[in-house]
């Protein structure tokens, strides 16, 4: 008697989880493209992968007026970046079920175009913690032509001397203002490690800037 | 000086009434009473000295010392007030301490930071900021040319987190933010540019 009713549960679940799928993609998405994309997060979420990010791709598509092929190639796509995320966090020692949070974090650092070794390394140096600031810090100082290796080196010099989160960004920051400064970029990420933890911070808004933020309203003009 | 009569003295101190005294006394008697009595309604003035020091004409104090001697000097002051507006007033001032108001800028949570678009746009008619942040669009964030020259604004409240986006100018070209210094392939043959909001309260 409990195997059909979990199975009726199973199917009641999936059944309202496509209906509110179905809710966000409509009007946003070729209405062509909803019954592809359902079966997409369906398998997705079949394999423990997040589907946040999917439904994300699809919406950015249907806003750009990109073609019913196109989105569902790109959300496709995704799929594959997701799962090789957590095939990369499952492999550096992450237990399953792996963190929707993390395998996000590991696959936007892939697109970002970290390579898979460097993901891996960071991954396994940075056990049960968060490591998206360490994917940013390393991918924006890649995307600068520092060599990826001496720049995961300074990231986890920086993560060995206490620094975590957001603060691992100041590092790559500093790096790129030694860099503006004239330095090589061996000096600039040698200049850096000898300051750390010591890295200035980043600066906090202006009172004023604050004062003349504003909340997107609801009542805004839709696109 | 003529000596007056004794009597006359008398009956001016009322010792003698006058009625008994020669007329020629009789008379300078009730000259003197009407003296007196003038005397009694003259308006009364001051010695030489005074009348002196009164002619001569002291220069006026200037503005800021008239300020000063009136600020120093003490005044009485009436305050007349109806209970039911002073109420309203604290009340008033209570309300303005407790309720957020857009004028001091808005209340950020915990998981909240604060973003700044800049883009220049010259000759555009609209600029948008549309992203992971808005789910791409349903609510557009608008930025402004205040000053005409080109150069579009926003400053707005985000959640704390990495975010993609893309300015859309005049409502339909979609460009990428080159100032975001990060950028991501957007799965469709072109770039967003990626945005790191940190979380202002710690």
């Amino acid at each position: 008697m409990r195997l059909p009713l979990s199975l009726l549960l199973l199917c009641l679940t999936s059944s309202l989880a496509g209906q509110s799928l179905r809710a966000r993609l409509e009007g946003r998405v070729p209405a062509a493209s909803i019954p592809v994309l359902d079966s997409l997060v369906e398998v997705a979420a079949a394999e423990g992968l997040p589907i946040e990010p999917l439904l994300q791709k699809a919406i950015e598509g249907g806003a750009k007026h990109v073609s019913s092929e196109r989105i569902e190639r790109a959300v496709a796509a995704n799929i594959d970046q997701l799962r090789q995320a957590k095939a990369l966090l499952v492999q550096a020692g992450d237990t399953v079920p792996v963190a929707a949070l993390e395998v996000t974090s590991v696959a936007s650092a892939l697109r970002r175009g970290l390579a898979p070794s460097m993901v891996e390394r960071i991954v396994a140096s940075l056990p049960n913690q968060p490591r998206s600031s360490a994917f940013h810090a390393l991918a924006d100082l890649t995307a600068h032509r520092f060599n990826p290796d001496s720049a995961a080196d300074l990231i986890l010099a920086a993560v060995g001397k206490g620094m975590q989160g957001l603060r691992l960004l100041d590092v790559s920051g500093a790096a790129l203002q030694e860099l503006q400064r004239g330095r090589t970029r061996a000096e600039a990420l040698a200049r850096v490690r000898a300051k750390l933890p010591n890295v200035p911070p980043a600066p906090t808004p202006a009172q004023s800037t604050v004062q003349g933020a504003r909340r997107p309203s609801a009542t805004a003009q839709r696109q | 000086m003529n000596p007056i009569d004794p009597t006359v003295h008398q009956a001016l101190d009322g010792e003698l009434p006058p009625e008994t005294l020669a007329p020629a006394l009789r008379r300078d008697v009730e000259r003197l009473q009407a003296v007196v009595a003038l005397l009694a309604t003259a308006p009364l003035v001051g010695s030489v000295e005074q009348r002196v020091m009164a002619a001569i004409e002291r220069p006026a104090p200037s503005a800021a010392r008239r300020l000063l001697r009136w600020a120093v000097r003490p005044h009485s002051v009436v305050l007349r007030m109806r209970p039911v507006w002073s109420l309203a007033l604290a009340a008033s001032l209570l309300l303005l301490a407790v309720l957020p108001s857009p004028k001091f800028g808005p209340q950020l949570g915990e998981e909240e930071g604060i973003a700044q678009f800049v883009g220049r746009f010259p000759g555009a008619r609209s600029v948008n900021v549309v992203g992971s942040f808005n789910d791409w669009g349903p609510v557009s964030i608008p930025l402004e040319d205040r000053n005409h020259d080109g150069v579009w604004q926003a400053i707005v409240v985000l959640p704390a987190g990495t975010h993609e986006y893309m300015f859309v100018v005049d409502g339909e070209r979609w460009v990428v933010d080159p100032l975001a210094g990060r950028f991501v392939e957007d799965g469709f043959g072109r770039e967003n540019s990626v945005l790191i909001v940190r979380p202002l309260r710690r």
